[in-house]
């Protein structure tokens, strides 16, 4: 009951770099079951760049599912892109799930963008002024969310896909000053209740691939600088199975 | 709007006689908020005349507009772009988790 899981982040196309990854996703199918996109598809976060993320992910032999990261919402225009993105039939989630079949194999992709607050011990609160409640109180609806979504799954497998990470292990060699910008214990500790085989994230340019939560689940930063290839693949399953 | 530099950072011309520190605060945040860059993960440091960048970006396109953005906000020291571009190889060996 094996299943394969592709992931990427931060691949910030635009007009100038149009073209040059979808080279690199050709004979996917064949190292692949599916493709989660960690968010940041964009640099500005402008539909134009929004069709560029459409035509350089859509029609793959596999399916894509993203979510969107800081970049994609510089505009305004993030409502336009997930348009443009749902259009070219690739999934975008929003603080729900999907699940996606292969073969026998049923994969629940729970996310959304995730956000910022920092880690258990050194993190901001829902306290003071009406603008620190308010950017604490974003991440903590954010994680309610994801928790019902998890819940909510009945699938072989879960993963998790977010922009902003939910631990700090995978944001070693990041500046430390600047981990309440780049992730949340929230988001971990709301996978931890209900439990996943794998939390997928980006943002963290500066960061490591590998990690685990609290709970332990395994945390995986795809973030494009760190992994310096076109995609991770993640096999999910028994050890005995072939991927 | 939206991608025009914001006024506030257009208002405060830095000059050689502010601190480097605040030299360097300031050229960050020209690379993160100026329109042809949104560059977040850049590091700038200051020593002596020199500015140094270093990073990653997506394309050599990006790489020479964070020296062009940082050597206008601070004309008066020497851009040394140690920023890289990312090199996106094939796929690698997959991990059984």
């Amino acid at each position: 009951m094996r299943i394969r899981v592709a992931a990427v982040g931060d691949v910030h196309l635009g007009e100038d770099i149009r073209g040059r990854y979808r080279r690199r996703l050709e004979g996917i199918e064949e190292r692949a079951d599916v493709l989660l996109v960690a968010g940041d598809l964009t640099r500005h976060g402008t539909p134009d760049e929004g069709r560029i993320v459409a035509e350089e992910f859509r029609d793959l032999p596999v399916p894509v599912v993203t979510v969107l990261g800081n970049h994609d919402y510089q505009s305004d225009a993030e409502d336009e892109i997930v348009d443009v993105l749902r259009e070219a039939g690739i999934q975008v989630l929003q603080d729900d799930s999907t699940v996606i079949t292969c073969g026998d194999v049923r994969l629940g992709v729970v996310g959304g963008k995730g956000f910022c607050g920092g880690f258990a011990g050194k993190c901001a609160s829902e306290f003071g002024e009406p603008e620190m409640k308010a950017f604490v109180r974003h991440t903590r609806e954010i994680a309610d969310l994801w928790h019902k979504a998890l819940k909510g799954l009945d699938t072989d497998h879960r993963v998790v896909l977010s922009h902003y990470s939910p631990v700090k292990d995978t944001l070693t060699g990041e500046p430390p000053e600047i981990y309440p910008f780049l992730g949340s214990y929230l988001l971990a500790e709301a996978v931890d209740a209900e439990g996943a085989d794998l939390f997928v994230h980006g943002h963290a340019h500066a960061g490591v691939e590998k990690g685990v939560t609290p709970g332990g689940v395994r945390v995986r930063n795809v973030a494009l600088p760190v992994l310096q290839r076109a995609y991770a693949v993640y096999c999910l399953g028994d050890e005995s199975d072939n991927c | 709007m939206s991608h025009e530099a914001p006024h506030h950072v257009e208002d405060h011309v830095a000059s050689h006689h502010d601190a480097p520190h605040y030299v360097a605060a300031r050229v960050q945040r020209a690379l993160a908020e100026d329109e042809r860059t949104y560059e977040l993960g850049i590091r700038v440091d200051i020593r002596g005349d020199q500015l140094f960048l270093r990073g990653q970006v997506e394309g050599a396109e990006r790489r020479a507009q964070v020296a062009a953005v940082a050597a206008e906000n601070a004309p008066w020291l020497t851009v040394r772009n140690e920023v890289t571009v990312v090199e996106v190889r094939e796929p690698g060996e997959e991990e059984t988790l």
